[in-house]
């Protein structure tokens, strides 16, 4: 039997037998718990990634996307998920489309979605034929900033917020969580839409630095981390690099997910790559258009293209070795600090991956 | 290096009208691909004061290269802050956006939006698409929306596959009684015409058409019944020489959204 009462609609459209199953995701009172019996000592917390994935992700938890799409995304740790063989996760899809690889290993059979693709570089085919076919059950239909309201209600510590985003449109037709209510303090009508804070059961964010403790710095857009780190159940941190403390303190001003939210502190350099990571590398532009263009003509295309940089490489070192290895860091490194105005700046001319044209080169 | 001397192509076209659609000292809020190039162009020409703001949080950047997502760093480019995400729409709710630029898949007679499906059954759609993205959130809360695709009887239809972000939803003064923020879509631009709503109804209406194209030709190209202007129709205004110089060698010169795709 399920806590809430769900839009009923929606369940009814979605067709969800049993919506327990959307639970988790809302109760505040579960995720206050965790949060409370979590070890809150400053202790070093630094493990492996294969630790902290085996320990932190567990079958069907609810896991989040973190950063934005193909920008510090925490690309390495979602490829060791997969390779650990976890079943059954529920995948917040937004802002991104890696629920899309989860799915293809059917480690996730459940989304939470609010944008599947890669903007210019194409829709995501594998996707739209994973639904077809039954792999992947759409719980719930988001805009990006009906998510990002929910996450961020979490962090305020509130039960939920009222939004203006989604009203009227199919979206809140098709999410059991958003309920269409009237402003209570308007006396002429003045519909809103309650979105319940969220709480994901696990989140992996790849910052910039953290300390051992996970202190934990982000520069560039931090889109939805910040929040997401607070509302989580559980969360794991990965770092491009481990620093001390006191670099957090005195050089790391902004955007800091403080240590007490952290369960596992990964030092995991490339932890973002095929993705871009502000400051640090640019993205693969041939990865992603090879993973779409490639891999969305059919499922064997997906799982040939996913088994040889998921399966076939054993971690992020090995990953950057087939991207082009240390030419590919230098140029990645070049690449990106040219687009942030941090060199001068380069011809981002490039060889595009298409169908009838791969040059073997991802930089 | 593009060919300078090439006539200027649908795509070029389309960046120059959503262009003037932008006035200077504006805040403008722009969704991926060609109004990335028309927010651009309209920086480098008549409107060198705009704010350009992107939905993962970059806002205010130094121009560099074409951003190739709304995330990328050239949407953030020495900024003097980044939003995180929710902060970033709350700008429009708020009131700090005047306008917005955004694409669709199908868009129907009172300018609402699909980005989600094709097809009727949402559990086996024909096509399922992106989904809304920031897509929802412009709409349902920008000041001015300006709609931007392309035209054919299967994309400008009587009613949308699956309502993404509402527009004028039933038309008439059914926006605001649905709570929503802000006018709704101001204009739907496509490569053939402009258009903007009746005032009262909220239906489609032709507003200027692109040299070469009579009303009968851009009806034929719409899937349902398209409100006819008073008087002449005037002419879109299309793209001068000086400004398709511009795009092809100041904005988009590696025609990352202004090439036509070769198939």
């Amino acid at each position: 039997m399920a806590k809430y009462l769900y839009n009923e609609e929606a369940v009814a459209n979605l067709r969800l037998s049993d919506t327990s199953v959307l639970d988790r995701l809302v109760d505040f009172e579960s995720a206050r718990a965790a949060h409370l019996k979590k070890d809150h000592s400053k202790k070093d917390k630094r493990m492996s990634l294969a630790e902290a994935v085996s320990t932190f992700v567990q079958d069907g938890d609810i896991m989040t996307d973190a950063g934005f799409s193909y920008v510090r995304t925490p690309h390495q740790a979602f490829n060791e998920v997969i390779r650990q063989g976890k079943k059954n996760l529920q995948m917040i899809g937004a802002p991104n489309t890696n629920q899309t690889f989860f799915i293809n290993y059917g480690v996730a059979a459940y989304s939470h979605n609010s944008y599947t693709g890669a903007e210019m570089r194409g829709i995501d085919k594998s996707y739209d034929r994973a639904l077809k076919a039954g792999r992947v059950k759409i719980l719930s239909e988001w805009s990006h900033g009906g998510v990002a309201q929910g996450f961020k209600a979490a962090q305020l510590g509130t039960p939920g917020v009222f939004s203006k985003q989604m009203l009227g449109s199919d979206i809140v037709r098709y999410n059991p969580y958003l309920k269409v209510m009237q402003h209570p303090l308007k006396k002429d009508k003045d519909p809103v839409v309650f979105v319940p804070a969220l709480y994901p059961d696990v989140a992996i964010i790849h910052c910039h630095v953290a300390d051992k403790y996970g202190n934990a710095y982000i520069y560039g857009p931090a889109v939805n981390d910040l929040a997401v780190a607070a509302a989580t159940r559980k969360l794991i941190i990965t770092a491009e690099e481990i620093v001390p403390e006191s670099d957090i303190r005195y050089n790391r001003q902004g955007q800091i997910i403080p240590f007490f939210y952290a369960d596992a502190v990964v030092e995991l350099p490339f932890g973002a790559v095929p993705g871009n990571m502000p400051g640090c590398y640019y993205w693969s532009r041939q990865w992603w258009e090879k993973v779409m263009r490639f891999g969305g003509v059919s499922d064997e295309n997906m799982m040939i293209f996913l088994n040889e940089w998921i399966m076939g490489t054993k971690n992020q070192f090995e990953f950057v070795d087939k991207l082009g290895g240390a030419k590919w860091i230098a140029e990645a490194r070049r690449q990106t600090k040219a687009a942030e105005g941090d060199n001068e700046d380069i011809d981002f001319s490039y060889e595009e991956y298409t169908l009838k044209n791969d040059s073997g080169l991802y930089y | 290096m593009r060919d300078l001397n090439a006539p200027a192509n649908p795509l070029e076209v389309l960046a120059y009208i959503i262009a003037q659609q932008i006035s200077d000292h504006s805040v403008v809020y722009i969704g991926t691909g060609i109004p990335m190039v028309a927010g651009i162009l309209a920086k480098k020409t008549h409107a060198p004061n705009i704010t350009i703001v992107y939905e993962s949080g970059g806002q205010d950047p130094i121009e560099g290269d074409m951003p190739w997502s709304v995330g990328c760093p050239f949407t953030w480019r020495k900024s003097p802050t980044t939003m995180e995400m929710s902060y970033s729409f709350a700008q429009c709710y708020n009131g700090y956006v005047d306008m917005g630029f955004l694409g669709f898949a199908q868009v129907d007679m009172y300018g609402n939006v699909n980005t989600h499906m094709i097809g009727k059954d949402f559990h086996k759609p024909a096509v399922r698409m992106t989904g809304s993205g920031g897509n929802n959130d412009l709409s349902s809360l920008t000041e001015n929306m300006v709609l931007v695709g392309l035209q054919t009887p299967d994309k400008f239809l009587e009613k949308v596959d699956f309502v993404t972000s509402v527009g004028h939803l039933t038309g008439g003064n059914s926006r605001k009684e649905a709570g929503l923020i802000g006018k709704g879509p101001s204009a739907v631009i496509s490569p053939w015409g402009v258009y903007d709503f009746h005032p009262v109804s909220k239906r489609m209406r032709v507003k200027t058409l692109t040299p070469g194209v009579t009303f009968d030709l851009a009806q034929q190209l719409t899937g349902f019944e398209l409100l006819k202007p008073e008087g002449e129709i005037p002419d879109t205004k299309l793209i001068t020489p000086e400004a398709l110089k511009i795009v092809r060698t100041e904005v988009d010169p590696r025609g990352v959204f202004t090439v036509m795709p070769t198939g």
